[in-house]
């Protein structure tokens, strides 16, 4: 009997013991988990479970094939979105942060410009684009170039909410006294701003950029569908619906996804490069 | 600079034209006062010139999403690239010039652009049309369709829905105000006089055939007519689904309809014995004229004698009634002919029984002063 009692130790927490396998569980247990799914997937498992079949939800396969057969044609969508994804977040966060600073500075004035911004957070896309588009009819003759503006104006007002709101906390919420301190030391507003206010920011620029990134991909597609001119992964998922066309949309999802988990991953890598060590004390 | 002298023009153009009252022909010639031409003649532009002019300029409009195959055929036909600007529901790109060659339905688009009622463009006689059905370039457009499997279990029900469908489409031909009426009483997206110039130009689809001739029997799948509108969908119709594409290729008629229960009504006593007595039909849109056949046979009560309970769905925006009729959410359909066949080639088992629209009822609009030479 007494030896049962020693053997309580089981081989599993022995080897939660060990850090190596600690870290590489971590890293393996996801994979197992999505290896599972897809295999569930492909053999038509997943399908009983949720009581679908392979028509409404195509085997991975099937997917993969049609992305491998018209990746060509895949790529001048991905081009599309991607250039106003891109170019809309950087846009929108550029602007949501000088309206940060702004108001940051001037608190009495610019205050309620934050409530305003984070009103427009609250207008959900579908509304705005066929707004947005209608508005730009003037900007070219050309309408791939008038709806790529249009669509990047989509993507820059919901980027610019968010990193307003965010790096406004960065801003203003600083350390207790630090800004006395400052103004103590006599620094002038710019002064208080270039050496404490914008450092501080660094990292809700970060918590905002994490909401931002995935969204700017998401705006990008719906605002595609919007769009006078036809292009665009969003687009292609909302023909091949409506065509019924499944795999298809599938494919084209499965190509959204991805696109947005690079733009995430690409985020996680900037950020480690940018706060280093700090990044690691804030989180 | 331009754009002010190309108004000028414009407006004189117009001026003209009404003066002449020679307008609608297609071929109006009209002097053209103003500072701009030194006293040259005008002539408004053949079918042929307009569509190329358009295209050169890129501002042919399509809805795309399964309506742009017609305006694919059109354009290929001159030899030119099959490329259109994407229109939303409103006729504002047209009225802005955005999109000069934009297309219309006849009994939705065509009267919001001419008409002055609520919701109207006012453009009146300043527009001329392409008909697609003159250009050799039609497809069939709204039918009856339910799944291959439903018609096979309820064989009764479908003849019956049938019955009294064409019923009701033959009362709201015969009298189109008062189905318009019902149709607005029904649950209305648009305006009561809309819905009236609605109903009378779903009248013509219903009544006459691509090549203008009356139709003899309502719903009647025309061999010739499905043969080239499937034609047509097999050259235009692009997908990415290698299966689906070489499924649509191979597609014969016999894939896509059945005119059994067609011809079981047209011998039928209107007695039914109806497997199934609750059934549903989605519609394609919105409540309106367009499906006036249906909401004038549950108005009359059509459907009751036969037996059944309809409940009518009415569609909009990305509805997909292609995916409604095919997951059992609704038993039957309004859907295109062409959206049926990529439907099927998709993987879908859906058949035809009705054809209820015997021409396109597509067309591209354009303001006459875009178009003089």
């Amino acid at each position: 009997m007494t030896a049962k009692i020693k053997r309580k130790k089981s081989l599993w927490k022995r080897l939660h013991e060990n850090k190596k396998f600690v870290a590489a569980e971590a890293v393996f247990l996801p994979i197992l988990l999505g290896v599972i799914i897809f295999l569930l997937w492909q053999f038509e498992g997943l399908h009983k479970i949720l009581r679908t079949d392979t028509f409404v939800l195509p085997l991975p396969g099937r997917i993969g094939t049609i992305i491998v057969d018209n990746w060509s044609k895949i790529v001048v969508d991905i081009k599309a979105t991607m250039i106003v994804a891109v170019l809309g977040l950087i846009i929108g966060c550029l602007a949501g942060y000088l309206i940060a600073v702004l108001a940051s500075m001037f608190k009495t004035l610019m205050k309620s410009g934050i409530s305003i911004v984070a009103a427009f957070n609250a207008i959900p896309i579908i509304a705005l684009a066929p707004v947005i588009s209608n508005w730009t009819k003037d900007v070219s003759t050309d309408a791939n170039v008038r709806s790529m503006v249009a669509k990047t104006i989509v993507v820059a007002i919901v980027s610019m909410a968010n990193m307003s709101i965010n790096a406004y906390r960065g801003l203003t919420e600083l350390k207790p006294f630090s800004e006395d301190l400052m103004r103590i030391s006599a620094a002038g507003k710019l002064k208080v701003l270039y050496k404490l206010r914008i450092p501080n920011s660094v990292p809700y620029i970060f918590i905002a950029l994490k909401v931002a990134v995935p969204s700017c991909v998401i705006s990008a597609l719906v605002s595609e569908y919007f769009a006078e001119y036809i292009v665009g992964v969003g687009r292609k998922i909302r023909e091949n619906i409506v065509l019924a066309q499944y795999s298809t949309a599938w494919a084209y999802i499965a190509v959204a996804c991805v696109l947005g988990i690079v733009m995430y991953a690409l985020l996680m890598l900037v950020q480690k490069v940018c706060l280093g060590r700090r990044g690691s004390r804030t989180s | 600079m331009k754009k002010l002298l190309k108004r000028t023009i414009a407006t004189a153009g117009v001026a003209a034209l009404v003066a002449t009252s020679m307008v609608g022909c297609g071929k109006a010639a009209t002097s053209q006062g103003g500072s701009a031409a030194e006293g040259s003649t005008s002539t408004t532009m053949t079918s042929e010139e307009i569509i190329k002019q358009a295209a050169a300029d890129g501002k042919v409009g399509n809805w795309g999403l399964g309506n742009e195959y017609e305006i694919l055929a059109l354009l290929t036909k001159y030899g030119l690239p099959t490329e259109y600007l994407s229109e939303d529901f409103t006729m504002d790109g047209f009225d802005d010039d955005s999109i000069t060659l934009a297309s219309a339905m006849t009994y939705n688009e065509l009267g919001l652009v001419k008409n002055s009622y609520e919701g109207g463009y006012k453009y009146g006689d300043t527009v001329g049309v392409i008909d697609m059905n003159d250009e050799g370039v039609a497809m069939l457009e709204d039918m009856v369709f339910c799944t291959k499997d439903f018609a096979k279990k309820n064989p009764e029900t479908v003849k019956a829905f049938l019955y009294a469908s064409l019923k009701g489409w033959a009362d709201a031909c015969a009298d189109p105000e008062k189905a318009a009426e019902i149709c607005y009483e029904a649950g209305s997206s648009v305006s009561g006089d809309h819905q009236a110039y609605m109903a009378k130009e779903v009248k013509k689809l219903v009544e006459t055939d691509m090549n203008g001739n009356k139709v003899s029997e309502l719903g009647n799948m025309d061999e010739a007519a499905m043969t080239q509108t499937l034609e047509l969908a097999k050259k235009y119709v692009k997908l990415d689904d290698s299966d689906a594409a070489a499924k649509l290729a191979g597609m014969t008629l016999d894939d896509i309809r059945d005119g059994s229960f067609l011809e079981a009504v047209k011998a039928s006593d209107g007695k039914f014995n109806v497997e199934k007595k609750k059934v549903s039909i989605q519609l394609k849109w919105l409540p309106q004229a367009q499906f006036m056949g249906y909401y004038v046979a549950k108005a009359n009560g059509y459907y009751d004698e036969v037996g059944l309970d309809v409940e009518i769905v009415s569609g909009g925006g990305d509805i997909s009634e292609t995916t409604a009729v095919n997951n059992g959410t609704v038993d039957f359909g309004v859907t295109w002919v062409t959206n049926l066949a990529v439907a099927n080639a998709g993987g879908m088992d859906l058949l035809e029984v009705a054809q209820i629209y015997q021409r396109s009822g597509l067309l591209l609009v354009y303001k006459y002063d875009n178009f003089s030479k």
